[in-house]
């Protein structure tokens, strides 16, 4: 079953793209406008744009929910400012041409297993928001998440939005081993543990899939922008399909 | 916790990996120019108490950054000096006397597995037995040896890195995005006041000890991309500085990013030495970096 859908844009031109320094050895590109899901498709542009010129002052490129950043090695870069401004009149000026509407993603289906013994957390949940634990299955599994940028660990994708009904906040203390595979909710995001690691997000399932691989051909399955959708699967299901460590 | 470290991983932060690498650049680069190494090769970065090491076969070798008082066979050596090992010989840290990062470079390449462009460790950690191969480095990397002559400016540049990574309490940074939301009083202080290293630091980030700092309003921030450096101001008050480990991206307050050149300094402090911040900019960052560069060319 695979699903195709089109990621709205605005008009891109409605970006106002700004540069400043973070430290001596990274640019921040910011956008003073509210987030939204056409800020997604804007900084993957921008990241994309900025990475195909390979350029060899450029590290890393890192993008996040409303700013893009360079890590730049300092004995290459001269002016790092007027090199910033210098990328964004390039971007500007070479969009113009381009079709905003075009961009059409795949959604990835992720299969997870809502079963009480991993989703620890669904039992207060369901207390706390007054819905049963098969409303919350339901909601979580009915809404495409948009992958705003990945972090905290490698492979870790932050996507939203959660439907408010089930939005819950982080618990205060985190847990000190989370298992790699868990699916969790921390206000309006949603993700997934790639590995076995400390964590405070709201543990709702887990998904038998490998969400990074260190094999430099696979390594992350999510990347920004990308659309994701979950599925419940059985027990039995998980076990059979099941790449994690347990 | 003992690693081997080089120039770190790059070109992967998009997708989460941290880019890894050595604590002090400087001290690391050092050890390994004084052994005739290209100066981003793989080292080993030990932290008291370190490591011990037996020697399989002879070698060049060299420790550069903190001093844990390194005896070889019982007899204690020198360091940032080339030091001739021999079969069976045994090295041992003694005391952290000076500084609290220490690196053993080996003439020739540690042969290791190298994961995206890197062999710097990041979930793992030198074991008690693991063993280590030397390989001869290839055509272009063959450094030459004919170092005599050099060694006098040599000498001149272990000292101005000495100097300037050990003898400073000075750390400088430039304002970050959220700098303004600090209240007055807050910017003052982290000007005015001394500030320590406390004992939870790590290789992802070290945490301060200093007066307590506050944001004029309690505000949650989007999470943005952070760096080696990036001072973020913890729900507590405290600053956390970021080092080689880090996250790539982070939701605290970025109140500034020190600057790379003075890292190495921050890396060394030993937590019961005040050190004192200050407010530098761009330009000087950039010369005082290419400054301290040309040590190693």
């Amino acid at each position: 079953m695979i699903h195709y859908f089109k990621i709205m844009t605005k008009i891109f031109s409605n970006f106002n793209w700004k540069a400043q320094a973070l430290g001596d050895h990274a640019i921040q590109f910011y956008v003073p406008e509210k987030m939204d899901q056409a800020m997604i498709c804007e900084i993957k542009c921008f990241h994309d744009f900025i990475f195909s010129l390979q350029l060899k002052e450029i590290k890393d490129i890192i993008p996040s929910y409303h700013t893009l950043t360079l890590i730049y090695d300092i004995a290459l870069m001269h002016e790092p400012i007027a090199f910033a401004n210098d990328l964004i009149e390039k971007f500007s000026s070479g969009r113009k041409t381009e079709v905003a509407n075009k961009e059409v993603n795949k959604i990835i289906e992720v299969p997870v297993c809502y079963d009480e013994i991993f989703g620890i957390d669904l039992i207060s949940m369901s207390t706390k928001l007054s819905l049963s634990i098969t409303e919350i299955i339901k909601i979580h599994t009915e809404n495409i998440y948009q992958v705003y940028c990945l972090g905290f660990m490698p492979g870790f994708a932050y996507m939203g939005d959660v439907n408010i009904k089930i939005q819950t906040a982080r618990h205060a203390q985190p847990r000190k081993n989370v298992s790699a595979g868990s699916v969790g909710i921390a206000g309006a995001q949603t993700g997934i543990y790639p590995m076995h690691s400390p964590g405070g997000w709201q543990i709702i399932g887990r998904t038998p899939l490998k969400i990074f691989d260190k094999d430099p051909a696979i390594l992350s399955k999510f990347k920004m922008g990308d659309a994701v959708k979950f599925y419940p699967i059985t027990r039995a299901e998980f076990e059979s399909l099941n790449q994690n460590e347990l | 916790m003992d690693t081997l470290q080089d120039k770190g991983r790059y070109g992967f932060q998009h997708i989460g990996i941290p880019p890894c690498g050595y604590l002090d650049y400087l001290s690391a680069q050092l050890a390994n120019v004084i052994v005739g190494n290209p100066k981003e090769a793989p080292i080993f970065e030990l932290h008291f108490p370190a490591s011990s090491f037996i020697f399989n076969e002879a070698h060049t070798i060299c420790i550069s950054g903190a001093n844990f008082v390194p005896v070889l066979n019982d007899k204690s050596i020198a360091l940032n000096t080339p030091i001739q090992v021999s079969k069976n010989d045994t090295l041992h840290f003694m005391q952290p006397l000076l500084g609290k990062t220490s690196y053993l470079s080996i003439k020739g390449n540690i042969d290791s597995s190298v994961w995206l462009n890197s062999k710097s460790d990041f979930s793992s950690q030198l074991k008690t037995n693991d063993q280590f191969k030397i390989i001869a480095w290839d055509g272009d990397n063959k450094i030459n040896s004919d170092k005599t002559e050099k060694q006098e400016s040599q000498q001149c540049n272990i000292d101005k890195i000495q100097k300037h990574i050990f003898n400073s309490n000075e750390i400088r940074f430039i304002p970050g995005p959220q700098w303004n939301d600090l209240t007055n009083e807050s910017i003052s202080n982290i000007i005015k006041q001394p500030f320590n290293t406390s004992l939870n630091s790590n290789r992802m980030g070290y945490t301060l000890k200093g007066p307590s700092l506050q944001l004029i309003e309690q505000k949650s921030y989007l999470s943005s991309a952070v760096t080696r450096g990036t001072m973020q101001l913890l729900p507590n008050g405290e600053i956390i500085v970021l080092m080689a480990n880090h996250q790539t991206i982070g939701g605290y307050a970025n109140i500034g990013q020190i600057i790379l050149v003075d890292l190495p300094k921050l890396v060394q402090h030993k937590s019961e030495l005040p050190f004192r911040f200050s407010i530098t900019n761009v330009e000087t960052a950039h010369s005082e970096y290419k400054q301290m560069q040309k040590c190693f060319s």
